[in-house]
């Protein structure tokens, strides 16, 4: 184990940062699980998460990404079967998100993630994406597995899908033009989708943009969520000792809602701190893309960065009413093991481009 | 090369800034606002219940509705003396205190979210929770709705009941909108259509200060009511089919055999909709919809698909005579007749009508199993007919290795099949061969009138037979109710086509009564309704008999009924039994052994 820990850190301050987010994410939930209806459970779990998490992260390290540029059709091909089977055999409250294997509940959207970013980092690495075809071919790339979780619903993900590729997009040469081409696309046909959508489907998108029209479900979770981070004050009311998650008010408050968590215990002070955290580890993946001159590296790098910026930006800001309450985990810190596993594999991914750029 | 990266970069410093500015706004500026709101817990959700939607037979009369009540709810979070809150709830209300406690210490997924008690409680009970509201903190009164059933339990198992969501049902529901407590159909129309008809229920959310007296409203939700439907039942046809039943175990179901629409079906017993509660430990299945859910030999009801085969395979002509001793030899066995002595020569214009075991055993014997097989499941016997009705049985259709023709021939031995698919064999019979999807639901009616969902008469297949083999069984059938085993079944001025089948009920029954069957349909030169009656325990004649009084009442007008009754020797007393029609057909040998050959 301490081997394991120690051929990890190679890399130290990116792995260390990474650390340090995973170490307050069990914090957080040790926290959250000792509520009036407790859930120890979640704690012990989410610790063999990380431990599975870590022997998988030890066997990516031993890969060379470039191998990936290679296998990413196979995985691709992989993905549109997990999602399909995830609409045919899926479970989970409200959105078949999850596929149960044994006694694990595996999320493949949390998974297309990564698995699109090296899809279309591979495809776009050796093309000139000005050229039509090219930027056809990696919509479609984008756009199969994102209305497979549009399906689902899982607005969330799909959202981070268009993240994904616009930022790889982008960095890949893309022109300005092209994107704002795309984008008034988008906007110009949702109106087409809008009315293909049956009453309930137009329904379930207006409380996303609005929660107040539901103000029994969604709209309740927020002025909770709302209430349970105003109600920490500046230093929090000290660890352990939050009321409005302990209380249950706020049902996901491990999952999507953990941010709550530490808003109510350790205040705006832990608020800033935890941001602090996070602007560091991203400017630490951000110079590791400046130092590599691989191109499929970068595109890479860029999206897994992008995904790590869309989640921690998305789900902060939908627990004070910023943005549309979605499913989208806060790296790290939210409980589940799937979003774990992606996110330490990307950060592996990161240190082995790290290190490979550091041969040339 | 750096481009998107910074960008990212950037894009972080700028959206972390808002998250701090909204954080130091909501966590300093506004702390002691929050504070309080956390310290106090007041924010609650109220929900305002929407009415289901009316259910209305085929002419607009109305059977169900909703009608406002008063239920007792609690708020788990604010019952402080669980124990003594209990003892006096169930001095109060007709529950055990050992179930209300149960109640109080469940544990909810929102200790703030109202629980129903009990629903539609007396005006009795609501004055003396009333007088000790103040020793019953956390419990309180609260308008709501119950449904109404108007008829009772006459239509319970068309209608089917409502209750609490279960558990199971909460997970798979919960995308549609369902939640914990809701009240959901569990059977009949009201499970299969809850979607349409239960509406979306409004909301508030509300501050409440210390004593939990309103104090702003933070949110709202609009209801709207659900659906009303249009059935296709005539319950006019469903009263006196649920009268001429009488008290007896069994069912009837009355369809238009010309575009499979339903116009009544009951099965008894049944339970009252409006407290199926006290149902649930009676004896005699009281749940279970005999029409759908309920598996029996066919008995000789299955000499129709006989004599179909034989004809159409042309293993036996129109006048074909056999001689019917009381018995054939069959190997080592012996086949009895019902009729001992014997139906001496007869052909196929006699056999049906008397039912001639010896007759259609040699015809079966002749054709084979897996002729006979065939046709069954040309008219798909031993599968659903897709009613739209939860938990339809689909019965059993043996393989050829499993039954012997003599059994099959005469619908004994291992194959099943449930009244509603003997109901849709006869109809399609009637309409020439027409399998009709039978339905139930005609229309779906949104509050303001609009049509949501029309259903209309569907064929799920047409059966190809001879017109020449159709007209003989027809005639046949006829012969049944006019002189043959379903004399019973005779109806002044209307010529009634019917076919009865007895089989010996289970074995491991104590009592070794029988199923009488009786499916029939009339005017027989231009059927407009097609029947069959299911007497669990009883014979096929007194089914017949029940078959021929429902007729009676929907298309002779009442004086001349009674002409005919007073003048006619035929009339039959159920409970006395005619005593030569009784025991029409025996079954093959002992029963024990039936299926050995």
């Amino acid at each position: 184990m301490l081997e394991h820990f120690k051929y990890l850190c190679k890399d130290k301050k990116l792995i260390l940062w990474m650390y340090l987010l995973i170490f307050i994410g069990l914090l957080l939930l040790f926290t959250a699980s000792k509520g009036v209806f407790a859930r120890e459970g979640l704690f012990l779990k989410q610790c063999l998460w990380l431990v599975f998490g870590m022997i998988i992260a030890r066997f990516v390290r031993r890969l060379d990404y470039r191998d990936f540029q290679k296998f990413s059709p196979f995985l691709y091909i992989g993905l549109l079967f997990s999602l399909f089977a995830t609409l045919l055999f899926g479970r989970g409250s409200g959105a078949s998100r999850w596929i149960k294997l044994g006694w694990f509940n595996f999320q493949p959207s949390e998974f297309a993630k990564i698995i699109i970013l090296i899809t279309l980092s591979a495809y776009f690495a050796n093309k000139d994406v000005r050229k039509l075809p090219v930027l056809l071919v990696g919509l479609i790339i984008t756009g199969v597995p994102f209305f497979f979780v549009l399906k689902q619903p899982d607005l969330g993900t799909a959202f981070i899908f268009i993240v994904i590729f616009l930022a790889i997009f982008y960095q890949a040469g893309g022109s300005k033009k092209q994107i704002v081409a795309l984008l008034s696309i988008g906007v110009l046909s949702s109106p087409v989708l809008w009315f293909a959508m049956k009453p309930y489907q137009q329904e379930r998108i207006l409380t996303f943009i609005n929660p107040m029209r539901d103000p029994l479900g969604k709209g309740y979770n927020l002025i909770q969520s709302i209430i349970t981070i105003g109600s920490g004050g500046f230093w929090g009311k000290g660890f352990l000792r939050g009321t409005q998650t302990k209380l249950a008010f706020l049902p996901e408050y491990h999952t999507d809602f953990i941010f709550c968590v530490l808003a109510e215990e350790m205040g705006f002070f832990g608020v800033i701190l935890i941001l602090l955290v996070y602007f560091v580890f991203f400017k630490l993946i951000a110079e590791i893309i400046s130092y590599t001159a691989d191109r499929f590296a970068i595109l890479m790098g860029t999206g897994i960065l992008s995904v790590f910026v869309a989640q921690t930006i998305i789900n902060i800001s939908m627990t004070m009413g910023l943005f549309p309450v979605v499913g989208i985990p806060l790296p790290f810190i939210s409980y589940g093991g799937s979003s774990l596993i992606v996110s330490l594999i990307s950060v592996v991914l990161l240190v082995n481009i790290k290190e490979n750029s550091l041969m040339f | 090369m750096e481009r998107e990266k910074t960008i990212l970069i950037n894009l972080t410093k700028f959206a972390f800034a808002i998250i701090i500015l909204r954080c130091f706004y909501l966590q300093v500026v506004r702390y002691t606002y929050y504070r309080e709101l956390s310290n106090r817990n007041c924010i609650r959700t109220v929900e305002t219940g929407t009415p289901r939607g009316n259910i209305y037979d085929r002419n607009k009369r109305l059977l169900v509705k909703d009608s406002p009540s008063l239920d007792l709810v609690f708020v788990p979070y604010d019952i402080k003396y669980p124990e003594e809150e209990a003892g006096i709830l169930a001095e109060i209300i007709s529950m055990d205190r050992s179930a209300i406690l149960r109640k109080f210490k469940n544990r909810y997924g929102n200790p703030f979210d109202k629980v129903y008690l009990k629903r539609k409680v007396t005006k009795e009970e609501a004055s003396l929770i009333e007088e000790r509201a103040m020793k019953l903190p956390g419990v309180f009164l609260q308008e709501g709705l119950f449904r109404e059933n108007l008829f009772g339990d006459k239509d319970c198992h068309i209608i089917g009941y409502i209750g609490e969501i279960t558990k199971q049902q909460l997970s798979s529901y919960k995308e549609k909108g369902y939640k914990s407590g809701d009240l959901v159909g569990q059977d009949g129309v009201e499970k299969m259509y809850d979607e349409y008809l239960k509406g979306v229920s409004g909301g508030l959310q509300i501050e409440v200060d210390a004593l939990g007296h309103q104090r702003k409203v933070l949110g709202r939700r609009l209801s709207l009511p659900g659906n009303d439907f249009i059935l296709t039942i005539d319950q006019v046809i469903q009263e006196i089919a649920y009268e001429e039943l009488g008290s007896r175990m069994g069912c009837v179901v009355a369809m238009d055999p010309r575009n499979g629409q339903i116009l009544a079906l009951v099965s008894k017993p049944g339970f009252d909709p409006e407290n199926p509660r006290a149902y649930f430990k009676k004896g005699g299945h009281p749940f279970v919809n005999r029409a759908i859910k309920g598996t029996y030999s066919p008995g000789s009801v299955f000499k129709i698909i006989t004599e179909l085969a034989a004809l159409e395979t042309g293993t036996i002509e129109e006048h074909d005579r056999i001689e019917c001793k009381g018995h054939i030899e069959v190997a080592d066995r012996v086949f009895h007749c019902w009729k001992e002595e014997g139906h001496g020569w007869v052909d196929i214009n006699l056999a049906l009508p008397y039912s001639c075991n010896v007759f259609f055993g040699t015809a079966g014997l002749k054709v084979g199993v897996s002729k006979m097989l065939e046709f069954a499941s040309l008219f798909d016997l031993g599968k659903p007919t897709g009613i739209d009705l939860p938990g339809e049985k689909s019965g059993y259709l043996p393989s050829r290795y499993e039954i012997d023709p003599l059994n099959l021939s005469i619908g004994q031995g291992p194959i099943l099949t449930t009244p509603i698919q003997l109901l849709s064999m006869i109809s399609t019979v009637a309409n020439g061969g027409n399998i009709w999807k039978p339905y139930i639901v005609k229309e779906i009616v949104s509050p303001d009138g609009k049509i949501v969902k029309e259903f209309t008469p569907s064929i799920r297949k047409t059966v190809y037979i001879s017109s020449e083999s159709i007209d003989i069984l027809k005639r046949g059938l006829k012969n049944v109710v006019l002189f043959g085993t379903g004399r019973q079944a005779r109806v002044p001025d209307l010529e009634v086509a019917g076919k009865t089948g007895t089989v010996q009920r289970a074995q491991s029954e104590m009592e070794l009564g029988t199923h009488g069957f009786f499916v029939c349909y009339a005017p027989a030169d231009n059927p407009q309704i097609s029947l069959v009656v299911f007497l669990d325990n009883g014979s096929s004649s007194e089914a017949a008999f029940i078959a021929g009084r429902i007729l009676q009442k929907v298309f002779v007008p009442e004086k001349k009924a009674q002409e005919f009754q007073e003048g006619d020797s035929l009339s039959f007393p159920p409970s006395t039994g005619g005593q030569d029609l009784d025991v029409e057909e025996g079954s093959i040998g002992e029963t024990e052994n039936a299926g050995t050959f």
